[in-house]
């Protein structure tokens, strides 16, 4: 009963770190716009935390180069399990249009595992809150 | 009083180890230069004090004359004994070319002479020994308290002179003095008779001059020379009031002095100049400074003139004569000078990153408390003043034995630098956390002090505001210290430093001492305390399994410690599954390395993370205020002498 | 003596749900003076149980017994409350919470840690004093510092201790750490000092700490309470105003430096208190 509490709770309390690896900062303008009264994803039970101590899920934007490598894995080290992770937009998936430049990694998913892929150039709030919402549904998978 | 023959053999006796005992130790320790047989001596003198101390609890009260020693007259030994003492102090003025300290030495003399040559005369005859329980709290804290620190002294010392790297050892002297001071503050605390106790105070005044002058060195002869007139002040101070007093009722007996109110006679300008030789003495505002050049001696100097002697023999004296001014103007302006400094010392306090400072001015605030009880002059005034008085001996006596073992080992005394002490000296670190949170939190003793201390100035707005500043303060700069010492890096497994058996006795027994005495808190509030109060006072609180109970208050020792204790048990359980939780590296911005503390900066090079403690010290740094507060000070102790005219 | 179990009980159980319950509201108040309609009233408790079922990760052994040392003496707190001990000894009691958790922070070596503790620091030091002369105002008007006998006074206390009772919402406002004292930590964590004070504790620990938090917070109310406590009604409408008014003043603040509330507070809490306890003297 304990572990369906708890489950529960989580869907209901996801709390957010988001970390701009490189991005144009267009798919963070997006993020925050999700903080705003005409979305308010607090309705959820979403707090943009910004410390990964206290995070449960992580959103990447931008493209993961050789300097923020390290960081992104230090902050995801950081986090308590269970954690999921949104990459977001085409860059956060992909490396997107710096893919070929020569300081780039690539995709988040090159440095820490990805649960949750979110297309767009800059993705829309809509998109991200709906796979911040499909992250959630992983909790039930990550007991 | 004690009616059996048998029983005053029994306590000449005891009263001879607790004072006579210590002055013959000193001069063996001092002719005898082996170190072996010296912490015989010290290990042996120390035992016999304790022990005499403990024997002493069912015999008080007490009092006789001690009609001779060794075949020479009492009177007339202290009386030779002494002059020699100020010729002694005026040798040193010249010495040390210190006009102050020649003129009062010679004020001194004068009226000294003046005094047992032309006013006394023999035919008021009074007991000379008293002790009550109030003078019983005092010979344990002196004996038992004291004793430790000596003892902690024999391995302290060694190591020091290691360090110092000294052709000749210079131990005998200081053991000499040492023990020397504990007998001297016996017999300071026993004596009934005026003339004793003047002399008992100026050896406690040469005596920290010559602990305090033991490196010689150019700031320690300098902090000595300081300490010498500021308290031989006190000493001129207290002489003018002997002659007054016996000018006024024609004897110098304390009892007396005690049950004779100012209504009756008695002149209030004597008892504001003994207030005022007791603030020398205690090192309140404006004459801090010795207290604080104190510091250049050992640490064992230190721990001695903070919490068992020296400076307790200000609190004594005015709690002594406490009954005497109940009432009076002097009574309100001794409060609020007492919580003028409590005030004031803790302001200065918070902006030391000087551990040792940080001490001193606790103690000068912690006295000032102590004083403002005094001066309140109600029965839970003068209870706290007592509680205050036992604890802040135990506790201030272990904080400096930590401070002083932490400096031998990373050779500082900077809070900044006991930043992650926990890794290099766990056990050490632990036992000053320890010291830390007895001296702020309750169920412990101290606490329990302050909290009758504030009930009890919930009467006096001025007071009160005092106090209720001034403590938020103190736990401003203990709680910094505790967090410091506690912090990252943590070494894997707790494995404790290595330190000789005689540390950590001292330390553990100290540390145990605070604790049980905060259990039984209520145990001595019944047993030691309302006797202590002698019947001039009503005793404040009832006492019901444990509980300390008056109309407005309420004070749960025994349950809140049990409760404490059950948390406490309850946490360290959960730091031993703690302990197998992942550990995680503190926040960097994520550009934190393997290594602790140190996060990758521009250009990849590695920085590393500081962060220091507030010490505010555009607010309370010393340069800032000192200057404030000694013209305020010096307006209060005006307005008491000038109050008392 | 089973009157008393249940008064410890009500502590115990009863005080933190109820301070989860009003963190709920404060929040759901909080999304409505900003145009949003925030989350369920029941939110702090998701959040708590999430935290508790989370991995335990600790940046030291120490933080987790500080964390467990300041639920201890918080819930103390309360207790002694509901079993209305003496005000004094409660206020010293909590104070022993809020040090245990700056001891906990600066035992981290992360600079956030560090200045949120320095900041909660200060914190304590501008509300303590005037917590203790707020209730040496209550005991000069009613004679005793126990909470039995406070309630048990046939007078309203606002009437007499007005003042006071401002000095009383200054202390509150810091000790709930609600704009413009947020310093040492804040609701918001993306901001220049992270979440402060709280960094660096996570997982179940700092749940323990959000389920202290939740007992201070009764604790404040119950202190709220006495100042109207010759009715049920009163005590609740002078409870639910306070609280409403600290959340507007939160809400229409920002946050200001040390330097600044120690200055204010000080001087306006000093003059207050001093004005109205003078009246009390007097008379
Ligand atoms: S996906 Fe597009 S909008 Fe988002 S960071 Fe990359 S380039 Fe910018």
């Amino acid at each position: 009963m304990f572990k369906r509490m708890i489950t529960e709770s989580r869907i209901k309390s996801p709390w957010l770190l988001h970390y701009d690896c490189g991005s144009c900062n267009g798919c963070d303008i997006e993020v925050l716009a999700c903080l705003t009264p005409v979305y308010d994803i607090e309705r959820f039970g979403i707090v943009n935390v910004g410390n990964p101590m206290h995070a449960d899920i992580l959103l990447v934007t931008g493209t993961v180069n050789h300097r923020n490598k390290k960081v992104l894995v230090n902050l995801y080290d950081q986090m308590p399990h269970p954690k999921v992770v949104v990459a977001i937009g085409s860059c956060g998936l992909s490396g997107g249009i710096f893919r070929e430049a020569y300081n780039v990694v690539g995709g988040v998913d090159k440095v820490i595992p990805v649960d949750v892929y979110v297309p767009g150039c800059p993705a829309k709030p809509e998109a991200i809150i709906d796979g911040v919402v499909i992250g959630l549904q992983k909790f039930h998978e990550k007991m | 009083m004690v009616t059996n023959e048998w029983n005053i053999v029994i306590v000449e006796e005891l009263v001879f180890v607790l004072i006579v005992l210590p002055f013959l130790a000193a001069i063996c320790s001092y002719l005898i230069r082996s170190g072996a047989v010296r912490s015989f001596i010290v290990l042996a003198t120390g035992s016999l004090m304790a022990a005499s101390a403990l024997l002493l609890i069912p015999r008080v009260p007490f009092a006789f004359s001690p009609k001779a020693l060794f075949g020479v007259g009492v009177h007339d030994i202290i009386l030779a004994a002494d002059f020699f003492l100020l010729f002694l102090i005026l040798y040193f003025g010249f010495k040390h070319h210190s006009l102050v300290i020649k003129i009062l030495a010679l004020f001194q003399i004068v009226l000294m002479a003046y005094l047992e040559f032309f006013l006394i005369r023999d035919d008021a005859a009074f007991l000379t020994i008293y002790c009550d329980n109030l003078t019983l709290i005092m010979v344990l804290i002196i004996s038992i308290v004291g004793s430790i620190i000596c003892v902690q002294a024999i391995p302290y010392m060694k190591n020091y002179e290691e360090h110092l790297d000294l052709k000749k050892s210079r131990q005998h002297r200081f053991f000499f003095v040492m023990i020397l001071f504990l007998g001297a503050m016996n017999g300071l605390v026993l004596s009934n008779d005026m003339v004793f106790f003047y002399f008992f105070f100026e050896v406690t005044t040469l005596c920290s001059f010559l602990l305090i002058a033991h490196d010689g060195t150019e700031t320690a002869i300098k902090n000595a020379v300081r300490a010498l007139w500021m308290n031989s002040l006190g000493g001129a101070a207290f002489i003018v009031a002997l002659v007054l007093i016996y000018k006024e009722m024609g004897a110098l007996d304390m009892q007396r002095i005690v049950h004779t109110s100012p209504a009756a006679g008695l002149c209030l300008l004597a008892l504001a100049l003994l207030c005022f030789a007791a603030f020398t003495k205690a090192a309140q505002f404006p004459f801090q400074g010795w207290l604080l050049g104190a510091m250049v001696a050992p640490t064992p100097v230190s721990a001695l003139l903070h919490s068992s002697t020296m400076v307790k023999v200000g609190v004594y004296l005015v709690l002594r004569l406490a009954p005497a001014m109940n009432g009076t103007f002097l009574s309100q302006c001794v409060a609020l000078f007492g919580g003028f400094t409590f005030l004031a010392a803790a302001a200065l306090a918070v902006g030391q990153s000087n551990g040792k400072k940080v001490l001193a001015y606790s103690t000068i605030s912690n006295l000032g408390l102590i004083f403002a009880c005094a001066g309140l002059n109600i029965p839970e005034a003068i209870t706290a003043a007592i509680l205050l008085v036992i604890f802040h001996a135990v506790i201030k006596a272990l904080l400096f034995l930590c401070v002083g073992t932490i400096e031998q080992h990373i050779e500082s005394r900077d809070i900044e630098d006991m930043r992650g002490l926990y890794a290099q000296m766990p056990l050490t670190a632990l036992t000053t956390v320890m010291g830390v949170i007895m001296m702020i939190m309750p169920p412990f003793g101290v606490l329990l002090g302050k909290w009758m201390a504030m009930e009890a100035a919930a009467r006096n707005l001025y007071v009160i505001i005092m106090i209720a500043l001034g403590s938020a303060l103190t736990v401003m700069y203990w709680a910094r210290w505790a967090g410091t010492l506690m912090s990252d890096p943590f070494a894997g497994r707790f494995r404790p430093e290595r330190q000789p058996l005689l540390t950590w006795a001292a330390l553990a027994s100290l540390c145990a001492g605070g604790g049980v005495l905060s259990i039984a808190a209520p145990w001595l509030y019944s047993r030691m305390i309302i006797p202590a109060l002698n019947g001039n006072y009503v005793p404040p609180y009832t006492v019901h399994v444990g509980i300390l109970e008056n109309s407005f208050g309420v004070f749960p020792v025994l349950p809140l410690c049990l409760v404490a204790a059950l948390g406490f048990v309850i946490s360290i359980w959960a730091v031993r599954r703690a302990a197998r939780a992942r550990i995680i590296a503190p926040y960097l911005s994520g550009l934190q390395t393997a290594e602790p503390g140190v996060f990758r900066g521009p250009m990849n090079r590695l920085v590393k993370a500081e962060a220091r403690n507030y010490y505010l010290s555009s607010i309370f740094g010393e340069e800032r205020l000192t200057t404030w507060i000694n013209l305020g000070a010096a307006v209060l102790l005006t307005l008491l002498v000038g109050g008392a005219l | 003596m089973i009157n008393t179990c249940a008064l410890i009980l009500a502590g115990l159980v009863a005080a933190p749900l109820a301070g989860g319950l009003v963190n709920g509201l404060d929040r759901i108040l909080t999304a409505r003076f900003q145009a949003r309609v925030g989350p369920p009233v029941v939110q702090p408790f998701y959040d708590v149980v999430k935290l508790l079922g989370k991995e335990k990760t600790v940046v030291n052994v120490w933080q987790a017994f500080c964390a467990y040392c300041y639920l201890a003496a918080t819930a103390i707190s309360v207790v002694l409350f509901f079993l209305q001990s003496d005000l004094l000894l409660i206020l010293f009691i909590q104070a022993v919470g809020a040090v245990f958790l700056v001891i906990g922070a600066l035992s981290s070596t992360s600079p956030y840690s560090q200045v949120g503790a320095q900041r909660e620091l200060l914190q304590i030091l501008s509300y303590e004093p005037l917590l203790v002369l707020v209730t040496v105002g209550i005991y000069l008007e009613t004679g005793s510092f126990k909470i039995g006998q406070v309630y048990a006074w046939d007078e309203p206390l606002l009437l007499k201790l007005p003042f006071l009772f401002v000095v009383l919402g200054y202390a509150l406002t810091i000790k709930l750490r609600k704009s413009p004292f947020d310093l040492s930590t804040s609701h918001h964590g993306h901001q220049e000092l992270v979440k402060g004070l709280l960094t660096d504790y996570s997982g179940p620990f700092l749940a323990l700490t959000e389920i202290g938090h939740w007992f201070e917070v009764v604790l404040i109310l119950g202190l709220c309470s006495l100042f109207w406590a010759t009715s049920w009604i009163g005590m609740i409408i002078i409870v639910a105003t306070t609280y409403f008014l600290e959340i507007v003043i939160d809400n229409v603040s920002a946050r200001m430096n040390w330097r600044w509330m120690l200055g204010y507070v000080w001087a306006m809490g000093l003059t207050l208190s001093v004005v109205n306890l003078v009246w009390l003297y007097v008379r």
